[in-house]
């Protein structure tokens, strides 16, 4: 970076995004102006905190050269980050959509919907689970839940209070319990991290894994963490899928520096590393068809072991109040174990 | 004659300037490095100190009552149960046993619990030589023996961590030279007046040790009720404890969190003191009934030692076993289940510690400059403060040990954020400088006080200056003690967590904040590598302490 | 010559000895005799330089016609004897001996420690950690130690005390003949009236603080 834009890039690496949030937050209160973060990964939940709160520099990402090859059209999540306008605030960067995974010498017929996985785990009791709230994971399954327990599922684009929510929370919460009756530890505890799933699915403890990154499951198994045999597949009736973005802070000390970097990120040449499994795996937000063919050429390749096999839908986040009202109901109903 | 008056006059001004000025500079260093820092911390937390709001929001919490009584249930059992073994082990005439003990100390918490995970849980070492060995297990057993619902794995985890250092406490105790020949003289008493072995420890040492070790029992509850890193690895989280409920909160991205967090710290420290409160009260209330048992009971015997001359021992095993099956999980990548070793080796993980070492020098630099620097503070202030002025340091540094490490923590992060020291390599050093600082401090003050001043008198009246004494006789006579409060120093520095993760602001990854992160990120492999490495530094540090600090020859 | 001048000891404000003047030729071997507590080996301690804090005392102390309160211990030129020998532990018998030799060339410095352990009669023993040797032989390299430092007067804190019966006198005699052979003057403490050299002076605090002669 330093080399050809004059940039230099330093990465730091953080247990939650909320604690950026929080540093920034802090930072601001303090009336510090050179903050600590110039560029943070981010989206949801903290996207919403962080432009309620007017923690954010921008607009301005819509204004990066390589924006106008993003997939505007196709990946309607671009520009509504779970159901919050971006407004260009912030810069996408790669796709993201529930995926779940297994050994498929144990895992023969993969259950494609929530009723299917709580008949296999009443089949394998105490090998599937998801992680706790408020690992994203967790609430997106939670989210998932709700949007398979439901007819229609656009009334979670708008905002939800606890009214609307009692209407729906029962069928929610019975789908829950079933599944909870034949989960890991009773669905008493739930592991505290997705990755912590990941590894029990390694070492067959669990028999289902759940990640958000539908190229995780063959990046596993390139880095030989899981068996060649690994079957990805989204459910029937679609997953949630979500985009991630980058942000520039309002008290970022070199905002020009971090546009320069955003726009970078966006170029066909990093989406094309950061899409290729002995990488990262983490799929574009371009459009191949807006790119050159040479550039094109770099996106296609022939499917990987562990590669989704079985893909669904992408279905759109809920409007970001959600989370709260899921992951307080969850944590009044299964927060004592 | 008049002039030679003055002369004198002048020159006993400039010798008592001399003394005011190297009073005061032989202050500034601990003032500067611990007492400020410390008492300005403590003064920051009062600030939103009865938040009602969020005191509100965190009863509403709908774990708090789970996580309350996990953690008095977590605290509470830890403690007894370290203390008890403690007791036992101490009761027996260990060879050896501080030198001992202080390697189990030397082992951070953190590693400790990573490790105790890669060997108990359902996938760990044990159920793997189980299922090998007797029942072949195809898939891993349902046992609830990390993260069960009551804390037990973090209880064995604690016990496994304090009991040495009680040990180690009361030990120290029992070999004070002239508490040694006492407690001697003192049992030849019992003995003679018909009580056995036991009895007359039980009934004569015990009470004198314990009443002594007061302040190290307090610190290990304090530390099992407000433990964060051993809580996020091993304990449960339906409900957490209310450390890591409080720990969440603070590093939240909403304010009403942050509030909530800090509230929380302080309705921690208030259970903490009540919890001490009730338990002096019982205390004060038995005190008949504790009379009674020293003197009319019948004379407490046991029939065998051996379960008390096991404990020890099986500590080593214990310790070994974590370091094998975390040595084993570093060099593995996939390792299916009934595997007793993983079926490919690789160095995957260690080439990932060497690529990014970063955190490595960051935590090893820092404990090196950090252990000097407190090393230099604490020898200042002992050579030019009067004794008198030792308990207000030794004050400071007990209430540091003793409060809960959260609250500190948070004192300190305010006042980093009130400097803007967060996210610098100052403040970094100043996160890990106080810890590092009170636990020197208590190490050195005892022996450093109880040097012999007759070998100042004998030293000077030889025509040696105060610096060749010191840098000749003093220091060299007390290397044992100078060097072996370093590598404590130098292991505190290593395993600091949670002020180190609020003032690196992201900035700066030590070893670790790395393995928490790690933690998260699901690769065990590397999790193992950094678990070994957080375990292996301190152990070096205190091989090479007591290496460097071998007597030039055996005295008698 | 070694005079003290109106010299006064208290503790807080209690008063341990009350003023007293004193002055030793030099080859001469003054006894201070006291109950424990008296303060008498505090007013060493004041003459030597490092009295401790607790205490206070008043009135000059002159070496030579000089006076030395304003100087730190170390340019008194005041050898000091204790109960216990003080040899270093982590210094062999030769190098604790070195210790004490001021500055010279190498070669003067190491014979000068060959000549005090001849007159320790342990010629031999330069390379011997202290702790392989006897007490009485301690106590001689204690005194040789001492004296290499040439100091012009020299202070005795009760260096016989822990010394057997047997050792004791043969000790004594070769200490104060040491010191004699020196002419430095020399204060001795001690509660024991045996301790004190035949004909010599001898004062002692009373249980008042006084100090008298007897």
């Amino acid at each position: 970076m330093k080399k050809r834009y004059g940039v230099t890039v330093s990465h730091t690496k953080i247990t939650d995004t909320a604690e950026v949030v929080k540093r920034v937050r802090d930072e601001v209160a303090a009336g510090k102006a050179d903050g600590s973060v110039d560029l943070v990964w981010i989206n949801g939940e903290n996207f919403r905190a962080m432009k309620t709160d007017k923690l954010l520099f921008g607009p301005w990402s819509e204004s990066t050269p390589n924006f106008a090859l993003v997939d505007v059209e196709g990946k309607p999540t671009t520009k509504q980050d779970f159901s919050e306008a971006v407004e260009g605030l912030e810069s996408p960067w790669g796709m993201a959509q529930l995926t779940f995974f297994a050994d498929g010498a144990k895992v023969t017929n993969p259950p494609r919907s929530i009723n299917e996985l709580i008949a296999y785990a009443t089949q394998n009791p105490g090998r599937v689970t998801y992680p706790a709230p408020p690992d994203f994971h967790g609430t997106t399954f939670l989210k998932q839940v709700l949007y398979e327990s439901v007819q229609d599922i656009s009334v979670f684009a708008k905002q939800g209070d606890e009214a609307t929510f009692k209407q729906y929370e029962d069928v929610w919460a019975k789908s829950l319990n079933e599944l909870h009756k034949v989960s890991w530890r009773d669905g008493k505890q739930f592991p505290k991290a997705q990755a912590d799933v990941t590894n029990m699915v390694a070492d067959s403890e669990l028999l289902i894994g759940i990640t958000f990154n539908p190229n995780e499951p063959a990046n596993l198994v390139a880095a030989g963490r899981m068996p060649a045999a690994t079957v990805a597949w989204q459910h029937k009736n679609g997953t949630i899928g979500n985009t991630h973005f980058v942000a520039i802070p309002a008290n970022a000390k070199a905002k020009a520096g971090a546009q320069v970097f955003a726009n970078f990120l966006l170029s066909p040449e990093a989406q094309a590393k950061k899409n290729d499994l002995k990488i990262w795996g983490d799929p574009t937000v371009l459009a191949v068809s807006k790119l050159s063919e040479a550039d094109a050429k770099m996106f296609t390749s022939a499917p990987a072991p562990g590669s989704v096999s079985i893909p669904g839908p992408a279905l759109l986040e809920p409007h970001a109040s959600w989370v709260a009202l899921l992951e307080t109901a969850w944590l009044k109903r299964y927060g004592q174990g | 004659m008049g002039g030679f008056a003055r002369n004198r006059l002048v020159k006993a001004l400039r010798s008592g300037l001399m003394q005011a000025v190297r009073r005061y500079l032989g202050a500034a260093p601990l003032v500067l490095l611990f007492l400020l820092p410390l008492a300005l911390s403590l003064i920051l937390l009062l600030r939103g100190l009865v938040d009602i709001q969020a005191s509100q929001a965190l009863f509403q919490h709908p774990q708090f009552s789970g996580a309350l009584k996990l953690t008095l249930f977590t605290g509470i059992t830890s403690t007894a149960a370290s203390l008890m073994l403690a007791v036992m082990i101490t009761s027996q005439n260990h060879r050896n046993i501080l030198q001992q003990a202080s390697v189990f100390l030397s082992v951070p918490h953190l590693a400790l619990a990573m490790g105790l995970g890669f060997l108990i849980a359902p996938t760990g070492l044990l159920a793997r030589l189980i299922a090998a060995l007797f029942t072949g297990w195809t898939l891993p057993p349902h046992w609830q023996t990390t993260q069960d619902s009551f804390g037990f794995a973090l209880i064995a985890a604690l016990v496994l961590k304090e009991t040495p250092f009680l040990v180690w406490a009361m030990a120290s105790v029992m070999q004070q030279d002239e508490l040694k020949q006492r407690f001697a003289r003192e049992t030849i008493v019992a003995l003679s007046l018909g009580h056995g072995l036991h009895a007359s420890f039980m009934r004569i040492v015990l009470p004198q040790v314990l009443q002594r070790s007061l302040w190290p029992i307090i610190a290990v509850f304090s530390y099992g009720m407000t433990v964060v890193d051993m809580a996020l690895v091993i304990g449960p989280t339906q409900p957490p404890t209310l450390a890591q409920l409080v720990w969440t909160d603070l590093n939240d991205g909403e304010v009403l969190a942050n509030a909530r967090g800090a509230a929380g710290t302080l309705v921690l420290s208030g259970l903490i003191i009540s919890a001490l409160a009730m338990i002096f009260l019982v205390l004060r209330i038995t005190r008949p009934l504790q009379r009674q048992w020293m003197t009319l009971a019948a004379r407490p015997e046991i029939r065998s030692t051996v379960p008390a001359r096991i404990i020890w021992p099986i500590w080593a095993i214990i310790y070994a076993l974590v370091i094998v099956a975390m040595a084993l999980q570093s060099f593995s990548a996939l390792w299916p289940f009934p595997d007793l070793v993983a079926p490919h080796f690789t160095t995957t993980a260690w080439a990932r510690l060497l690529q990014d070492a970063s955190p490595f020098w960051t935590s090893v630099v820092i404990a090196i400059v950090t252990s000097c620097l407190a090393l230099v503070a604490v020898i200042a202030w002992l050579e030019t403060q009067s004794q008198a002025r030792d308990r207000i340091a030794l004050a400071a540094a007990t209430a540091m040990l003793c409060l809960p490490a959260l609250l500190v923590a948070l004192g300190q992060y305010r006042l980093l954020l009130l400097v803007g020291g967060t996210g610098t390599w100052v403040g970094l050093l100043f996160a890990h400088v106080l810890s590092v600082t009170a636990y020197m401090l208590v190490m050195l003050t005892g022996s450093y006080r109880a040097f012999d001043p007759h070998w100042q008198s004998a030293s000077r009246g030889l025509g040696a200056s105060r610096l060749t004494f010191l840098s000749k006789v003093k220091w060299p006579m007390m290397k044992a003690s100078l060097l072996s409060s370093l590598a404590i120093g130098f292991a505190v520095s290593i395993a600091q967590f949670v002020p180190a993760q609020l003032a690196a602001a992201g900035r700066f990854s030590t070893l670790p904040m790395e393995a928490v992160t790690l933690s998260s990120g699901g690769n065990r492999a590397l999790i193992a590598v950094y678990a070994l490495v957080l375990m292996a530094l301190p152990l070096i540090a205190f091989q090479l302490s007591s290496w460097a600090s071998r007597p030039r020859w055996r005295t008698a | 010559m070694l005079e003290l001048r109106d010299i006064s000891l208290a503790i807080t404000d209690r008063v341990l000895v009350h003023p007293f003047s004193l002055a030793v030729a030099a080859g001469d071997i003054v006894t201070l005799m006291g109950p424990s507590g008296s303060g008498k080996s505090s007013i060493l301690s004041y003459i030597g330089g490092d009295l401790l804090e607790a205490f206070t005392a008043k009135g000059d102390v002159v070496l030579n016609g000089q006076s030395l309160l304003l100087q730190p211990p170390e340019t008194r030129h005041i050898g000091r004897l204790f109960q216990d020998d003080l040899l270093f532990p982590h210094m062999t018998v030769g190098e604790n001996l070195l210790f004490a030799v001021p500055r010279l060339p190498k070669a003067e410095r190491l014979t000068m420690v060959t000549t005090a352990l001849e007159r320790a009669e342990l010629t031999g023993f330069a390379d011997r950690p202290p702790h392989t040797l006897s007490g009485g032989q301690r106590q001689r390299v204690a005194l040789m130690r001492a004296l290499l430092a040439k100091p012009s007067a020299i202070l005795l804190d009760e260096p016989f005390s822990k010394l057997d019966k047997s050792l004791r006198g043969q000790m004594r005699d070769y200490v104060f003949s040491h010191i004699k052979a020196r002419a430095i003057p020399a204060l001795l403490v001690t509660h024991d009236r045996k301790d004190a050299p035949i004909g010599g002076r001898v004062l002692e605090i009373s249980n008042e603080g006084v100090v008298r002669d007897v």
